[in-house]
């Protein structure tokens, strides 16, 4: 199952993408000239429905539900591309973008031609200075071809594209925060609705997508939407690079077939664990996600199976533990994270995640009380759905789910004798 | 606030020369939008890479420029982690504080980075060499741990990779990364105080009370300290402490009491 043919990986670490001549020579942009030639937006809209693509950005949202939301209302629309990679574990839009750059480029190209955008973006990470180099340098090679600017291939159809830095704010991910940024505003999540597809950039109809949702279009143009549609689970298909990381004894990005099982990608494509080490848990999609244990490593890796055991895949990014690992050390670098990021706009998310943090660095500090364990089970529980991002709701997954399992690491931290600290 | 702002200067006499040689490509970065507030980033972004930090006059100018107010600007630019306030060293090192990184010994590099370099979070050497940081995941993780040098990745730390970085850079052999420019002298800390009271956490994830990091270092203990100050609920969880017999890991003299 995991020996699949590369798509989206494909001439990584053997082919120099970053050149157009040699992306050209795989076949890119042959796929945006034909749309622009051939297809209409609506062919392009429609062809990216049937393939059932869902948004590889966290949510899973389907993308041509997503770009059929625009309202046909003659405003000008935006595409806008969601490099932000920022979600502790994932690193896949990171190697995308510095790998392949023409490929998530014609992606960009075909999405905002797909919802008939004349102008796009893309929201670059502020710490990714050198993929935004890359990426610059192959925008200018594209311009220079022709494949972006006005009147493309003598159609008429006019498109640019900007990119936008960002500057170090992990909340500049999610979609609305990373529209103010694009604004020049601070990057504070807006209340929804309206949602971009309505109100976006500067008010306008924008589709949001992800690096990788958006770098599948020209597979999906190029060998059609059953192509993609068959692969994996009916209602989660198509190819998904999963970023492996932690005690494993190969951590990169692997391409598979949403529907792999867990056990696979951990054992046959990271390698396993590392020498005379047990496997203790995994975090299936980031730190947003709550943990996974040996009785679900058999479970196919698709949006629905790992939602129905209670996490998500988010974004792909699996982190993996092994009997090594202090959890309480583990859901103290989670908490602090959200805490850290927080806007700071909603005051369960603000404050709820600040105070969580504290009371784990104390218990780390061995300071804690037995009591600390109750409040560490029910202050995540309270600062869940109210919240005005996801942010504000990530904290508890991965707490409440370690702390469930592994309970005597918690307990063992505040019964210990305090003479180890004198 | 802003008159404030502009009032603690550092003078800067060619930054007159700089904003008007910039001219040019802040009028094509402005073009790019539809609305010129769009490219107060990009500009902020050249600012400081023409500076080494986003100083008092280049907000004022990109506030004039975009014509919106000066405290917009500010609290705009106080948001992103990325733009330094204040003059930072000529190297910005920032290492993985998170998961992946901390799963591979991160916390071990991060003592060894505060020990060599004698500062803590958010601080810069006293030579004005190096910035120190302990940020959120880097999108590097199979390469953990790792860090950035002036946003340069370094992957696959080791303590023998630390100590050959920072020599190299005190030598001048380690040509990877250019310095930052320079044209104000570094703060010791570099971030406000509002931004580090909340971000002081980051120094205690070793538990050894005695390394560099823990409650015992100077970075970890001011740290700890301002978590005990700052909220009732510190202060009262330290009277049970005392009253349970179990306050020796606070330092002496600064119980709760003293300071009320
Ligand atoms: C706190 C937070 C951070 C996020 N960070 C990212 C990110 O770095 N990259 C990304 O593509 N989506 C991120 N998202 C999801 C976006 O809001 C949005 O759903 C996504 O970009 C849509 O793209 P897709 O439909 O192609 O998945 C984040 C969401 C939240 C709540
Ligand atoms: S949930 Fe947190 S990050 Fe999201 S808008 Fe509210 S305060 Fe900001």
């Amino acid at each position: 199952m995991s020996a699949i043919k590369p798509v989206l990986t494909k001439g990584i670490g053997e082919l120099n993408l970053r050149d157009l001549e040699v992306y050209r020579s795989e076949g890119g942009y042959v796929q945006f000239e034909r749309a622009l030639k051939e297809l209409t937006p609506a062919a392009v809209l429609d062809m990216t429905t049937r393939s059932g693509l869902r948004g590889r950005g966290g949510a899973g949202f389907p993308t041509g539900k997503k770009w059929s939301f625009l309202p046909n209302d003659g405003r000008p629309r935006y595409m806008v591309c969601n490099c932000d990679e920022a979600e502790p574990g994932t690193f896949k839009d990171h190697m995308l973008l510095e790998e392949t750059p023409h490929q998530v480029l014609e992606g960009i190209l075909l999405g905002a031609y797909g919802i008939g955008s004349h102008h796009a973006f893309i929201y670059i990470r502020g710490e990714f200075r050198r993929g935004y180099e890359i990426f610059r340098a192959a925008l200018d090679q594209a311009r220079a071809a022709g494949y972006v600017g006005s009147n493309l291939f003598g159609t008429g159809y006019d498109l640019e594209l900007t990119i936008h830095r960002g500057a170090g704010a992990y909340i500049c991910g999610e979609e609305t925060a990373l529209l103010n940024s694009l604004e020049g505003k601070r990057g504070e999540p807006r209340l929804k609705p309206p949602f971009p597809a309505l109100q976006g950039l500067y008010q306008m109809p924008t589709v949001v997508n992800n690096v990788e949702t958006l770098a599948s279009l020209p597979h999906i143009l190029r060998n059609g939407p059953e192509w993609f549609a068959q692969v994996g689970p009916e209602r989660s298909p198509g190819y998904k690079i999963v970023s492996i990381s932690g005690h494993v004894k190969r951590p990169g990005n692997y391409e598979v077939a949403l529907g792999t099982s867990m056990r696979t990608l951990i054992d046959e494509c990271a390698g396993g664990m590392r020498d005379g080490r047990k496997f203790m848990a995994v975090q299936p999609g980031g730190a947003s996600s709550a943990c996974l244990f040996e009785e679900h490593l058999d479970l196919s890796y698709d949006f629905d199976t790992i939602a129905k055991a209670g996490s998500m895949i988010g974004s792909g990014a699996m982190v993996v533990f092994d009997d090594t690992t202090d959890f309480v050390k583990a859901a103290h670098a989670v908490v602090r994270f959200f805490a850290h990021e927080s806007c700071g706009q909603c005051t369960p998310c603000r404050e709820g995640g600040n105070w969580i943090s504290r009371t784990l660095t104390r218990i780390l500090d061995g300071r804690g009380v037995p009591s600390d364990i109750e409040v560490l089970k029910s202050a995540g529980h309270q600062m869940t759905g109210l919240n005005l991002c996801a942010l504000g709701d990530s904290v508890e997954p991965f707490l409440a789910s370690v702390l469930h399992r592994f309970e005597d690491q918690f307990r063992a931290y505040v019964t210990a004798p305090q003479a180890a600290v004198a | 606030m802003s008159n404030q702002a502009i009032s603690t200067l550092e003078p800067v006499p060619d930054f007159a020369v700089l904003a008007a040689g910039l001219q040019d490509e802040f009028r094509a970065l402005i073009a790019q939008y539809e609305d010129s507030r769009s490219a107060l980033l990009p500009i902020i972004h050249r600012f400081q890479e023409a500076e080494g930090y986003v100083s008092p006059q280049a907000m004022q100018v990109s506030a004039e420029l975009l014509n919106l107010p000066l405290a917009v600007v500010e609290s705009t630019v106080s948001f992103y982690t990325l733009f330094f306030r204040k003059p930072v060293g000529k190297y910005m090192l920032q290492v993985c504080r998170n998961l992946s990184c901390a799963l591979n010994g991160a916390e071990e590099i991060m003592a060894q980075f505060r020990e060599r370099l004698g500062v803590g979070h958010l601080e810069t050497t006293d030579d004005g060499l190096f910035s120190y940081e302990e940020v959120e995941c880097l999108a590097a993780c199979d390469k953990a741990p790792c860090m950035q040098v002036n946003l340069d990745f370094v992957y696959h730390l080791t303590p023998d990779l630390v100590d050959a970085l920072l020599a190299g850079i005190r030598n001048g052999t380690y040509t990877d990364t250019p310095p930052l420019p320079q044209r104000a002298k570094p703060e010791r800390s570099w971030h406000v105080a509002q931004d580090t009271g909340k971000k002081a956490a980051g120094a205690l994830g070793v538990s050894n009370p005695n390394a560099p990091g823990g409650i015992g270092d100077a970075s970890g203990r001011a740290a700890l300290q301002r978590i005990v100050d700052d909220t009732a609920v510190g202060a009262r969880t330290h009277e049970r402490l005392v009253r349970e017999g179990q306050a020796g890991t606070l330092h002496p003299g600064k119980d709760a009491h003293e300071r009320h």
